[in-house]
């Protein structure tokens, strides 16, 4: 236990001694801002029309439009393009060390490959918490700086008015899930690294079941209807649930376990995979 | 007995890669593991070191088997396997730190001496992506015999060195084993290599054990020693050491004799040939494992 716990300490040194690990970061440090500027300077079109009507309809002091209503529509990112972030880091953490070779040093030390994969399976779990939370509080953070706070408007079953303070707790509860969502997105990159040799490999599978998954998942076909709990995405909607009232807490826990399945089973796979490899790199 | 094999084989898809290999290595011992390009040597230190799982047959490492006494044994092991491949983008000092830690613990002063020892300690800051070929192979060793092991498996340790370089390997590999009792498992092709450094040595080829022994044995028993002779009347001398009963082959090849005779008899010869008034202008012999190691991997190809 206490060796895990050391080599997780060491294999979370190595991803954060990575360039690539920064890669998403720096994209978010200068995107994020970006974005808001480009909103406050120019303003924001809201697609939906049911907003506008809204907006005819109703008196409102001031606009609908502030930091917080941005970094709502912003987490739509969290979908596709975010997870590319993690799949970068995910996907190299083991086959990155077979591709360099330096898991015959390492694997040559008294540490079973058991303790190896879980170190590693928990370090790419740090990573991925990190730069969520870091999104997370980028957008929020930088969204009420450059456009202003207010009470955050969202459009779900019916108009849902959240006072600031209130609507930044629903915000930290989303990305808490969405921490866990972009989990399962790294354990299955994470196990697909655990397979391959190379890093681009495991990059390019995880993104390509994703994709066909989502698909999948918003394909309103009775056909498909069957298999959409067997697919992860389809409970990636989880983090938006906060933002409806009162919070639906069964679904998002059933969702929070469903998505937990996955993770064990990604994790599991790689554990005996990684345990009958032979490292031939 | 440190290390011990139990027809040990492993087989890559289709192709038998070692086959029913028995080595046995004991304490204080520098052996030598000797074999051509894709003999089979690097494959067989991988299943040492658990990186490959063989086959069929087993291994002890420490009297201990492989199978139920689990990794902790390597604590006492140091190793490297091919290419020395660290943390590029980890200084030297770093990578050296994680791999001790993983081994339970490591001083910053002992990293320090090991890195003293060969030669590196300037550039312990220095990423190792900035290290040549030749330093990372010393970074290599500095990382097997960094955590003070009784067994030292090292697969090719001088590839890639300067002669001085290759020099300073093989004093420290003898030192090692003197001044520390330390055990060394060492793999090579070059077979001056194993002559100069190893006690004790085994030839694989094709994955098969050919021999294993203690090197100065192996040489006694063989018609290999192989005396140099060269005089003014090399065709006379043919004719004479031919009808001579100690001698057990001779050839005459560029006006050099080749005698094949036991060393107890190298006096003999030349009292002999000065006898019969021959010139003898040198006698060199060769104790050569090159002739040792060529013929029984031919012997064994001829098969
Ligand atoms: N992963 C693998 N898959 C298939 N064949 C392999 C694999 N690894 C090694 N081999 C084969 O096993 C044989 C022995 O390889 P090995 O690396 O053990 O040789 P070696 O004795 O170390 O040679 P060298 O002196 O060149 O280092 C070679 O024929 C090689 O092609
Ligand atoms: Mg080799």
């Amino acid at each position: 236990m206490f060796l895990t716990l050391k080599a997780f300490y060491w294999e979370s040194v190595k991803i954060f001694s990575k360039l690539r690990t920064y890669i998403g970061f720096i994209t978010i440090a200068i995107l994020i801002p970006m974005i808001m500027l480009l909103v406050r300077k120019y303003g924001f079109d809201i697609q939906s029309t049911a907003f506008r009507s809204l907006e005819n309809s109703f008196f409102f002091v001031g606009t609908l439009i502030n930091g917080l209503l941005i970094s709502y529509y912003l987490m739509n990112v969290l979908w596709v393009h975010f997870p590319f972030f993690i799949v970068l880091v995910a996907g190299d953490v083991m086959a990155g060390e077979g591709a360099a070779g330096t898991f015959r040093m390492l694997l040559t030390r008294p540490i079973s490959r058991f303790q190896v994969v879980t170190s590693k399976f928990l370090a790419t779990f740090l990573y991925t918490a990190a730069i969520v939370l870091f999104l997370g509080i980028c957008s929020v953070g930088v969204g009420i700086l450059v456009i202003g706070g207010g009470d955050l408007f969202v459009l779900d079953k019916g108009i849902l008015i959240l006072v600031q303070g209130e609507a930044l707790l629903r915000f930290l509860l989303a990305y808490i899930l969405a921490v866990w969502v972009q989990t399962t997105v790294a354990a299955l990159a994470f196990l697909f690294s655990t397979i391959s040799n190379n890093s681009v490999g495991p990059i390019i599978g995880t993104y390509a079941v994703i994709v066909v998954s989502l698909v999948l998942s918003v394909l309103r076909i009775d056909a498909l209807e069957s298999i959409k709990p067997y697919l992860f995405t389809s409970y990636f909607e989880v983090y938006f649930a906060p933002f409806s009232n009162p919070i639906p807490w069964h679904e998002i826990l059933s969702d929070v376990i469903h998505l937990g399945a996955f993770i064990l089973i990604f994790y599991l796979i790689s554990v005996v995979i990684f345990m009958r490899k032979d490292i031939c790199t | 007995m440190i290390l011990k094999t139990n027809n040990l084989s492993k087989r890559f898809k289709h192709r038998l890669v070692v086959s029913d290999l028995n080595l046995e290595v004991e304490k204080g011992q520098i052996f030598g593991f000797l074999g051509p390009n894709g003999a089979g040597k690097s494959t067989t230190i991988r299943m040492l070191l658990s990186l490959i799982a063989p086959t069929s047959g087993n291994f002890e490492l420490f009297g201990g088997d492989w199978k139920t006494q689990g990794k902790k044994v390597y604590s006492k092991v140091g190793a490297l396997v091919e290419a020395p491949d660290f943390y590029l983008y980890l200084s030297a000092e770093r990578n050296l730190k994680i791999l001790g830690e993983l081994n339970g613990w490591i001083s910053r002063n002992r990293i320090y001496e090991v890195l003293d020892i060969v030669r590196l300690k300037d550039r312990a800051r220095d990423k190792v992506k900035s290290f040549s070929h030749g330093m990372r192979q010393r970074l290599g060793i500095a990382q097997a015999i960094m955590c003070k092991p009784e067994l030292i498996i090292l697969d090719e340790p001088t590839s890639g060195l300067d002669p001085e370089g290759i020099k300073e390997i093989r004093d420290l590999i003898v030192s090692l084993s003197k001044d520390l009792e330390c055990t060394v498992f060492l793999s090579s092709h070059i077979l001056h290599e194993i002559e100069q450094v190893c006690t004790h040595m085994g030839i694989i080829d094709h994955g098969k054990l050919i021999v294993q022994g203690e090197v100065q044995n192996l040489l006694r028993e063989t018609d290999f020693f192989v005396t140099e002779v060269s005089t003014d009347k090399p065709q006379q001398a043919l004719n004479l050491l031919q009808s001579e009963p100690w001698v057990k082959k001779v050839a005459l090849s560029d006006e050099i004799l080749k005698v094949h005779l036991s060393a107890e008899c190298r006096p003999k010869l030349a009292e002999c040939l000065i006898r019969n008034k021959i010139r003898v202008s040198s006698i060199i012999p060769r104790t050569s494992l090159e002739d040792y190691y060529l013929s029984l991997v031919k012997s064994e190809s001829d098969k």
